[in-house]
């Protein structure tokens, strides 16, 4: 039998964006309550971080890999306290961090909010579903998310209903972004210097960054904001009590309630920490995976999983360009083609995000053929004389698009975890206008060739919707207050939510609507 | 299995160029690769007669052998390209050959102008333009 501690007014699985906004909010809001957070994985060591070493470069696809699957191959061991997941049913291959911080500590902390329409797809297209709250609902959520985190970015973006100022200055945007804005400003598009969580200048006790690159293995100097550095610290300091290394099993349902969870500690026992609410944050892998494996019985849970379909055109400059330089997500990006245009052939829209060029061995890794004379031609066409736009597209919810259990018990305790997923029709329609738009900016910038990538497989950060908020417990998890219509003291509190996600990064919205369910449940428990 | 051996191949992965050093004028010392890839390695031998044959091939003749092993076994192929890859791009002669810095990324960092008014300016045909987000 598993030791039983004291019980505790909430239990919050997962220390990532959702989980840790979820229990600031939660413990500003409700002081008295007692909130313990369990995380899988542990606080991340900046001494350790690759960014110091002239061996910096293999650790992106090694211990610092942004897929699990590939860290669990590395030769040393990864900070991240990862599982494995079957991604074989899958062109998109799921990206994330298991530790204190989730998948802020490795993110590119590119931070778009998704825009009113995102927000009513099935009222305004006729595809998706709508979500049962609106932009304006969640706007107030997106300002104090943005201010908990740092936002680098400039106010005035007609894409967008009016922001507030930004608190800092947006990111330089390098002799590459300025580049690609000549190719956006020639055919008289939208683009706009992008809304990054990463402080250009020194903000809040945290550096301003100073460009050194590879913000996907980690932020040596805190310029980067990840929830380890700006929600934990407040939480923690309100009397959340975070318990790293304690991996969940099972939430306990008894009779329709959740009376706790069985977790395995850091030392491996397993413990039942009882609880009057629990509140999961895991991602749209993890939270499934953990309540599928807890016998939540919900027909749409695990099914409508949503990546946001990606793919790239890299344009070849014969000017001298940046590479590597800056954050890796956070340049430029265009709105033009986001909202629905019928003459397209698909609805909803795309966003074009130019990016920050790849390190040497990455564009070396990714060349074809990628060794021979060829290859060192290739190379040098490409490095310092590139620009990659990443096209991301709406993926609407398919009910076979799904996280499920596997048979197998991994070394963590829980049942293996396979992700299903088939690119629609209707995406790839949707990538392939993106594909010729940034193209045609490529070359009005002065790109003298390009090179397309159809699909890009390993981009599958945004892991959504698998726990989807909604009115019907038919085709819906949760309720609109995140709470699941089976078992209502077990609530989501992650991008599992989203009913449809937009054609943006995520964390912006994870985070606003974490703190929104957080609010949810003070006022319910007041 | 020769050190002459090892070197052949790993120069015919990546031969250098007029700008770029061949990976052992880069400083990559190949013998460990032959301990972890042992059977890629083998497989070129064979595939090419046998270690000599591929010692004496011209470039043609060598590239053949490589690809025809890169055909037959991807996998382990690939493993060790990017073994020999993750080597020479951190190798100095290969990063200042691309005009990059061999210190790491820290503490550094890279010196860049900030955002500056110019671009606030350019950015005014933008801001000017209304109607790109849909009142729901």
């Amino acid at each position: 039998m598993p030791a039983r501690l004291d019980p505790v007014d909430v239990v919050v699985i997962g220390a990532g964006m959702g989980g840790a906004a979820f229990c600031a909010r939660l413990s500003e809001r409700a002081p008295k309550l007692r909130i313990v957070c369990l995380e899988r994985g542990g606080w991340v060591d900046t001494a350790a971080m690759p960014a110091w070493r002239r061996d910096w470069q293999r650790a992106t696809i090694n211990e610092w890999a942004s897929s699990p699957n590939l860290r669990l191959k590395a030769p040393s061991r990864s900070p991240s306290a990862d599982y494995p997941i079957d991604d074989s049913g899958s062109p998109f291959k799921p990206l994330m961090w298991s530790g204190v911080g989730g998948s802020t500590v490795n993110w590119a902390a590119h931070f778009p909010r998704l825009h009113p329409s995102d927000f009513k797809t099935r009222t305004l297209d006729g595809v998706g579903d709508d979500w049962p709250f609106g932009y304006f609902d969640l706007e107030p959520y997106y300002d104090l998310n943005d201010a908990a985190m740092g936002v680098s970015g400039l106010a005035g973006d007609p894409a967008y209903p009016p922001k507030p100022a930004r608190t800092m200055p947006p990111l330089t945007l390098g002799r590459l972004g300025q580049t690609a804005a000549r190719g956006f400003d020639a055919l008289g598009w939208h683009w706009w210097p992008v809304d990054a969580a990463i402080n250009s200048i020194p903000h809040n006790g945290r550096a301003g960054c100073n460009y050194c690159g590879p913000c996907q293995q980690g932020c040596v100097n805190y310029a980067k904001a990840s929830v380890d550095v700006t929600y934990w610290p407040q939480a923690i300091a309100r009397g959340v009590e975070l318990r790293p290394h304690c991996i969940a099993q099972q939430v306990v349902i008894e009779g329709g309630r959740a009376t706790g969870v069985i977790y395995r500690d850091a030392d491996g026992r397993e413990v039942t920490q009882p609880a009057a609410a629990i509140a999961v944050a895991g991602n749209g892998i993890g939270t499934a995976r953990l309540l599928l494996a807890s016998g939540l019985e919900s027909p749409a849970l695990g099914r409508h999983l949503m990546f946001h379909p990606a793919a790239y055109v890299r344009g070849m400059f014969r000017e001298e360009l940046d590479g590597p330089v800056g954050p890796i997500g956070c340049a430029l990006y265009s709105h033009e083609f986001y909202e629905t245009d019928e003459r397209r052939g698909f609805r909803r829209g795309v966003h074009l995000q130019v990016t920050r060029e790849n390190i040497p061995l990455m564009q070396a890794l990714r060349l074809e053929p990628a060794w021979g004379r060829d290859a060192h031609r290739l190379l040098r066409e490409e490095f310092r004389h590139s620009i990659a736009i990443l096209v991301l597209a709406e993926d609407l919810p398919e009910a076979h698009n799904r996280v499920g259990l596997t048979d197998r018990t991994e070394a963590d305790g829980l049942p293996g975890v396979k992700v299903e997923y088939t690119l629609s029709e209707h995406s790839r329609r949707s990538l392939d206008f993106g594909l010729d738009r940034a193209e045609e900016v490529l070359r009005a910038a002065g790109a003298w060739r390009v090179v397309r990538l159809p699909l890009a497989p390993l981009t599958g950060w945004h892991l959504l919707s698998t726990a989807r908020m909604g009115r019907d417990p038919a085709t819906s998890v949760t309720n609109a207050r995140g709470r699941c219509h089976a078992v209502p003291n077990l609530l989501v509190a992650d991008g599992s939510l989203f009913p449809t996600v937009g054609a943006v990064n995520p964390a912006s919205t994870i985070g606003a609507l974490a703190l929104k369910i957080a609010d949810d449940l003070a006022q319910d428990i007041a | 299995m020769t050190p002459e051996f090892l070197a052949a191949v790993v120069d015919t992965l990546l031969p250098g160029d007029d700008a770029l050093p061949s990976a052992t004028r880069a400083g990559l010392n190949p013998t460990p690769y032959a301990a972890l890839h042992r059977a890629v390695f083998d497989a070129i031998a064979a595939q090419a007669g046998s270690a000599e044959i591929f010692l004496r091939a011209d470039e043609s003749a060598r590239n053949a052998a490589v690809r025809a092993v890169e055909r037959a076994a991807p996998d382990a192929f690939r493993t060790l390209l990017t073994a020999v890859l993750s080597d020479y791009c951190e190798a100095p002669p290969v990063l200042t050959a691309l005009g990059w810095r061999s210190e790491p990324p820290q503490p550094t960092g890279h010196a860049v102008s900030p955002f500056d008014d110019a671009t606030t300016e350019r950015l005014g045909r933008v801001r000017r333009r209304s109607g790109l987000w849909r009142a729901p």
